[in-house]
């Protein structure tokens, strides 16, 4: 399976199941295309007869005098025309041979063996407040309630979700244990009690924690600012962008903006941090389709790691991404990905979350298919020790699968989610970017579908642009080089 | 070749040797916490 697409002038060839990329000119695109059609089911290789059907159909396109220079021929010189697609030709058999091209998909068994394998727990996010001190109106947890009550996470809860983790963890050693909310500044002291634990613990366990934490800022000051500097490996600081953006839809309780108050606080986070391991985190609506403008106000202000990332929401919300609104915000995509190249060249660049895509040092195939291991490999916690399969079941209590005290007691249901990966949706199967998401996301297929193993189509659509835009970034950065 | 310029990058088939670690990181702890985001991700067993 391929993908070709054009975007920004460049064209584009994915072979989807090797993850290779190719650039290439639109001789070759078109060729690619011809050979993909004509192309042995088996070997993947064309005839000597459909070989001259695709010289033939080339030919008949490009024997204009206007595509002369594309083969740096003379016009009228048709012969030497001709060559030069036998010799395209030629490449594109080369690249199948090198298994860069017209690759299958081998990876369903292995996959299945892997998802065999005993289940170990890497990772938690920990409620540590169900309480916030913003009310935000697309809050999935309902401004830190979570369709439940207010409430802070004892150190005592946060104690055993830790010990937890380390017992169920086998062999893995870097641990990640991210602190939630609602608002985690809320329970900052618990916060900070926790990581002085887990610090104590990972020596006598051969551990590594990776800390984080997500906060909206407000309570952020010198020496919260200091702590996270030095325990948090990742900090993602929320914010929407433009201010009007922001405070439309972030406002406090009593209904005043929480731009004015935070930005400075994390301008100043970012420069500490070195303009590394943080990001600037912000949620587009309906409200700002032109949400590219919220990225560049990000960049403007010196920010070099930013996420600005879709509302998910149901319809019946306002501001909810509709399926109408996705062509504006594709071009959106283009638009931001054409203003990150020219940042670039003028040594401004920043990281965009969606955009970044690691061709030659990325995950593994087994990472890429299996999904995201929420109810598997992460877990939730709740404050007062309910184990969740992620943050956006917390509240759902058919999803409750077990607690700190007990462990995991709905082993059916994380049995669920271990078969929960690409092969198991048939959309993904069909899907060039299944590489890239690993199945999508459950949460969101549980909102809009009632089941766990389906899609969020509006989310995969938007996911494709993005791994479209991605790549042409790469392509831009490898053709630049030259 | 002339008219195809294959980037840099690893073939995921190579990597059914090594792979399966588990030791990345899981995918929705990095920023996201509303998609599932693999692709941008760095294996952490090169």
């Amino acid at each position: 399976m391929i993908h070709q697409y054009k975007n920004n002038g460049y064209n584009i060839v994915l072979d989807v199941n090797s993850g290779m990329i190719h650039v290439v000119d639109d001789v070759a695109y078109d060729i690619i295309a011809l050979f993909d059609k004509l192309r042995d089911t088996k070997t993947h290789m064309v005839s000597e007869k459909d070989k001259e059907t695709i010289v033939a159909e080339i030919f008949n396109k490009y024997n204009k005098p206007e595509y002369a220079e594309l083969f740096e021929i003379e016009p009228g010189n048709y012969d030497e025309m001709k060559s030069a697609i036998q010799e395209s030709i030629l490449d594109v058999e080369q690249l199948v041979k090198d298994g860069a091209l017209f690759t299958e998909d081998i990876y369903e068994n292995y996959i299945n063996e892997f998802k065999n394998r005993e289940t170990v727990v890497k990772a938690l996010c920990l409620h540590i407040a169900h309480d916030c001190n913003l009310a935000c109106r697309y809050c999935f947890a309902e401004e830190g309630e979570y369709h439940g009550h207010r409430e802070l996470m004892s150190y005592e809860v946060g104690k055993r979700a830790l010990d937890f983790l380390i017992a169920n963890s086998g062999n893995r050693r870097n641990l990640e244990v991210d602190f939630f909310g609602g608002e985690p500044l809320m329970n900052f002291e618990v916060v900070k009690e926790l990581v002085k634990y887990g610090r104590e613990q990972e020596k006598l366990h051969n551990k590594k924690f990776r800390f984080t934490l997500t906060t909206n800022g407000i309570l952020l000051d010198n020496e919260v600012e200091e702590f996270l500097n030095k325990e948090m490996s990742n900090v993602v600081l929320s914010i929407d962008g433009r201010k009007e953006v922001n405070d439309l839809m972030r406002p406090s309780r009593n209904g005043k903006g929480s731009y004015d108050i935070i930005i400075p606080k994390f301008i100043k986070l970012a420069e500490d941090r070195n303009q590394t391991n943080y990001y600037v985190r912000g949620t587009f609506t309906r409200n700002n389709l032109d949400f590219s403008e919220d990225v560049k106000h990000f960049a403007e202000l010196g920010f070099k790691q930013i996420s600005v990332e879709p509302v998910v929401s149901l319809p019946e919300e306002s501001y909810s991404i509709r399926e109408e609104d996705i062509p504006k915000i594709c071009q959106e995509y283009d638009k931001l990905a054409k203003y990150m190249l020219k940042k670039k060249k003028e040594g401004k660049d920043f990281n965009f979350f969606h955009f970044m895509i690691d061709l030659s040092g990325g995950p593994c195939v087994a990472k890429r298919l299996s999904g995201c291991g929420s109810g598997t490999e992460y877990l939730a916690v709740t404050p007062w020790g309910d184990f969740y399969p992620c943050h956006q079941f917390v509240g759902e209590t058919e999803y409750l699968m077990g607690n700190v005290y007990e462990g995991i007691k709905r082993t059916d249901l994380r049995e669920d989610f271990k078969q929960c990966n690409v092969y198991s949706k048939e959309k993904c199967k069909k899907c060039f970017a299944r590489f890239y998401c690993s199945g999508g996301c459950a949460a969101n297929s549980y909102k809009f579908q009632g089941q766990i193993d389906d899609t969020y189509d509006i989310g995969c659509e938007l996911q494709r642009k993005r791994v479209e835009c991605a790549i042409m970034l790469k392509a831009a950065e490898a053709v630049g080089e030259e | 070749m002339k008219r195809i310029k294959t980037l840099n990058t690893r073939n995921l088939k190579d990597t059914m040797k090594k792979g399966g670690c588990g030791e990345c990181q899981t995918s929705c702890q990095s920023a996201c916490k509303t998609s599932c985001t693999v692709g941008n991700q760095s294996c952490e067993n090169k």
